[in-house]
């Protein structure tokens, strides 16, 4: 990778992880939801590193600009409030810690280990190709997801709907 | 002859069914035509067979092939002899008379017509047993009148005591048929078939020691049905049934059955010397120790119970000691006269209102006179008064003992005699004279209807002069010629009649004649002896009234340990182990149910936990097969 | 390290510290939070190998897509969830909703 690009993915990582540390760690709801959302645009970042402008885009309007919003609305909808630290971390999180770490460098051996047949270069594939993916060969899946969505509407609505007194 | 042969038995087998299907609904008092008439026209044609077989005629019939399991061949047969037709003589003519009796005697009873079909159902089997021509045949027949006699001995179901004489007699049975379905067995095991004719002529082929292991086996069914020392003890419970019952049953056919077994099996007992003495010794003991307890009781038809088991014990001593023709005498002579005495005493108990217990009976010469005399006939013939049936036939079953060399069985005869006239004139001095002890009673007496007197006339009759017809001369009369064929291979020297045997034959007459007196002395002229006595024997006394124990002791030794062991098997192994491991096989998987419950805790982050553990277990299981 | 392994690095570094969100904290909202961290996670890994697969490309991109649209339909849904459990327990707690037990 090209020293500029080297550059910037480390930068990036660091966003990234930062922020999901910080998500995790953070007491107050929402100042998680803000490194939460800090986070999403250091995955955009890396999206564009590999070529994948459109992917990048989507990310951007979907997760931070629904995702996000939803997020924060649902805190505002019900309460939160400062406390102690045990009103938000419950008595196994000390046994979470090693059990993610270990398994978190066990899969990192994997990785390194393992034998890919990959290319030396980047495939950049055109928004054109991915189009012409999505609606020929995988416009199946595509219609069950819209399906998906709507399903997902529908019951959203009606789970959080106020009973009619 | 044949058409009479299959009409004997199958006539009141039709009318038992006929009886049993119908008379419930169509029949029911009238119920007593079908079957009274089955068993007149059974009657009409013994005495035709036995016309038949005086001239000489005989059957040998094999019907219809039954069994043929490779060498086990068995067949339906018919044989007719003299033994049979006398047999065949003695039942139809006293079943006919106690079916005539039940027409009285169960009049009004709510089972009527299940009586009549139970009595002809009986009446057949007892038929097919003694035409049978096979080992096999009588075994069948031999449990089918054992059935017979459960079903009528536990006739009045509803009450406890007789369904449990019932049940006794029948397990009692069982125990002496266990015997003889093994003798059985063991005769066709030695000599491979099982037919009369077939088994008699093989005798050669078995040893000695076999030999008397099948006689003594099949004298165990004997003892079982004819009510030896120590299979007695059901016979004098079976009285808790109808009197006509005892009377027909436990008189005069079924516990014949047991000596017919071993007359007919002559051939195979007198090749065994040490097995006839057996039947002997146990003919004797019986009939002393039955004589000993019956002059204590105080139940009429217990006296009479026990006087059978005695005199069936002297037709064990005829046989026992080769004296054939004698016991067979005796046994046709105690069939008429023990039939008619309870007949008779079924007749006093009708006229007492139910009553059984002497005690409270008494003076009813004058108000029942036909049973009074039918009955004095029937005790004098019994007790072996000069002329009557029983001198007779008790003196060549005496004779024949004491001419064969067993005197002491002679002796104990002669004892049981005397015994057996006292007890028999106690009975009648108690029930028929002296004052009558319970005045209420006394004052419903009254005669029985004609048609329970007609048959104790009609019994009285060959019971005062069978004796005189068939018995003379002495050991070479009518009877011993009369059956001279069927016992000609076993029967030893003939006997003739000489100054020794007037001597004894004067000498039971007057051991009878003093038993009698003896009884007048005590009932009669002074009542207070008999409790005088009683308190000086003491011991003895009270022994004899309690049938010397005999059931306590079974009790305690077969049937409580069996009911124990029953009790703990049903507590350890059936509830304990099998049901146990039925509820705890259920009760294992509940726990196991138990155990995994608190993964199931709702919470979910427990289940995340899990799940995420699981992954890493995945995960670590991939790397170590793979790297 | 190559490229792709580098990116793959990331991912499941990302992945895992959501994971441990997930597994560590009470308010069902945060785990949801924690649960579109581990989804983007695994887009980033997607997007990597089909950035450098010679036979694959573009179709990580269309699966990504997949992603996206579900990773939003449930978390709607799941912050749908949280509010009516919300107004049941007037809690947010992950602790407190155990009815299912037993």
């Amino acid at each position: 990778m090209p020293e500029s690009q080297q550059t910037a993915f480390i930068l990036l990582s660091i966003l990234i992880l930062t922020s999901a540390f910080c998500v995790v760690l953070f007491r107050n709801l929402i100042y998680s939801a803000l490194s939460m959302i800090g986070c999403f645009l250091g995955v955009a970042g890396i999206f564009i590193l590999l070529h994948a402008e459109l992917v990048a885009a989507a990310q951007v309007l979907i997760y931070v600009g629904a995702i996000s919003v939803l997020v924060i609305f649902a805190i505002m909808l019900t309460g939160h409030r400062a406390g102690d630290l045990r009103l938000f971390f419950h008595k196994q999180a000390w046994v979470a810690v090693p059990i993610c770490a270990v398994a978190g460098i066990a899969l990192m051996v994997v990785m390194a280990t393992a034998n890919y047949n990959a290319t030396k270069d980047a495939q950049n594939p055109s928004d054109d190709a991915i189009a012409s993916l999505l609606f020929n060969e995988y416009a199946f899946p595509f219609e069950l997801v819209s399906l998906a969505l709507l399903v997902a509407m529908v019951g959203a609505v009606i789970l959080a709907m106020k009973e009619k007194k | 002859m044949k058409t009479a042969v299959l009409l004997i038995p199958l006539l009141p087998l039709a009318s038992f069914i006929i009886t049993g299907l119908f008379g419930k609904r169509y029949f029911k008092e009238k119920s007593h035509y079908l079957s009274v008439a089955a068993v007149a026209v059974s009657w009409l044609l013994s005495v035709y067979l036995i016309v038949q077989v005086e001239r000489g005629e005989e059957l040998h019939w094999q019907v219809y092939s039954w069994i043929a399991a490779g060498s086990f061949k068995v067949e339906i047969g018919f044989l007719v002899d003299q033994l049979t037709a006398i047999m065949l003589l003695v039942v139809s003519t006293v079943g006919f008379m106690v079916h005539v009796y039940s027409i009285g005697y169960m009049k009004g009873d709510g089972g009527y017509y299940r009586f009549f079909a139970y009595l002809n159902l009986f009446m057949f089997s007892m038929f097919m047993l003694i035409l049978g021509n096979n080992f096999l045949m009588l075994y069948v027949f031999w449990e089918a009148v054992g059935l017979c006699s459960y079903l009528l001995i536990s006739f009045w179901y509803t009450k406890q005591s007789a369904a449990n004489a019932g049940t006794k007699a029948f397990l009692v049975n069982r125990v002496g048929d266990f015997g003889f379905g093994l003798g059985i067995m063991l005769i066709f095991v030695t000599v491979g078939t099982l037919s009369y004719s077939g088994v008699f002529s093989s005798l050669e082929s078995i040893g000695t020691g076999t030999m008397t292991a099948i006689c003594l086996l099949l004298f165990m069914g004997a003892m079982g049905k004819s009510a030896q020392f120590p299979l007695h003890v059901w016979l004098p419970d079976a009285m808790e049934g109808p009197t006509p019952v005892s009377s027909l049953i436990h008189a005069a056919t079924m516990v014949n059955a047991g000596v017919y077994m071993v007359a007919r099996s002559s051939p195979i007992f007198s090749h065994s010397p040490n097995a006839m003495f057996v039947v002997a010794l146990v003919g004797a003991f019986t009939a002393i120790f039955a004589a000993s307890i019956g002059l204590v009781q105080n139940d009429i038809k217990k006296v009479l119970a026990y006087s059978t088991v005695s005199q069936l014990g002297y037709m064990f001593v005829a046989l026992g000691v080769g004296a054939w023709t004698a016991g067979m005498f005796h046994l046709v002579a105690h069939g008429f006269f023990k039939g008619l005495l309870f007949l008779g005493s079924g007749s006093v108990i009708h006229a007492m209102g139910g009553e059984q217990d002497m005690r409270k009976m008494g003076g009813l010469k004058k108000k029942t006179k036909i049973t009074y005399w039918t009955f004095v006939i029937g005790a004098l013939a019994i007790s072996g008064f000069p002329g009557l049936a029983g001198f007779f036939s008790k003196d060549s079953v005496l004779a024949g003992a004491f001419h064969k060399g067993f005197w002491y069985f002679w002796l104990v005869g002669l004892v049981a005699a005397f015994m057996t006239a006292f007890y028999m004139f106690r009975l009648i001095f108690m029930t028929f004279h002296g004052k009558p002890r319970d005045e209420k009673a006394f004052a419903h007496a009254h005669e029985s209807p004609r048609s329970m007197t007609i048959p104790l006339i009609v019994l009285a009759v060959p019971s005062a002069i069978i004796g005189l017809l068939l018995g003379l001369p002495p050991e070479s009369g009518h009877i011993d010629h009369f059956l001279e064929p069927v016992f000609e291979a076993v029967m030893g020297e003939p006997v003739h009649f000489g100054l020794l045997d007037a001597g004894l034959m004067t000498l039971s007459a007057l051991i009878g004649i003093g038993g009698i007196l003896l009884a007048w002395l005590f009932y009669v002229k002074r009542p207070d002896l008999p409790a005088k006595a009683g308190a000086r024997a003491g011991f003895l006394y009270r022994a004899a009234l309690n049938k010397y124990w005999i059931d306590e002791f079974y009790f305690a030794v077969f049937i409580n340990p069996v009911r124990a062991l029953g009790r703990g098997l049903w507590r350890w192994v059936d509830v304990g182990i099998i049901d146990g491991f039925a509820n705890g096989s259920a009760r294992f998987f509940n726990g196991v149910g138990m155990a995994l419950k608190p993964s199931q805790s709702g919470k979910a982050q427990v289940y995340l936990f899990s799940m995420f553990l699981g992954f890493l277990a995945l995960l670590v299981a991939y790397l170590i097969l793979t790297i | 390290m190559t490229p792709l392994q580098q990116y793959l690095a990331l991912s499941i570094a990302l992945f895992f510290i959501g994971s441990w969100g997930v597994l560590a904290r009470r308010n069902i909202i945060l785990i949801v939070m924690c649960v579109e961290l581990m989804l983007n996670a695994i887009n980033i890994a997607l997007v990597a190998f089909s950035n450098y697969s010679p036979t694959g490309a573009g179709r990580g991109e269309v699966f990504v897509f997949f992603v996206f649209a579900l990773a939003a339909a449930e978390a709607a849904i799941g912050l749908a969830i949280a509010i009516a459990m919300y107004r049941l327990k007037e809690r947010l707690s992950i602790g407190d909703f155990d009815e299912m037990k037993g």
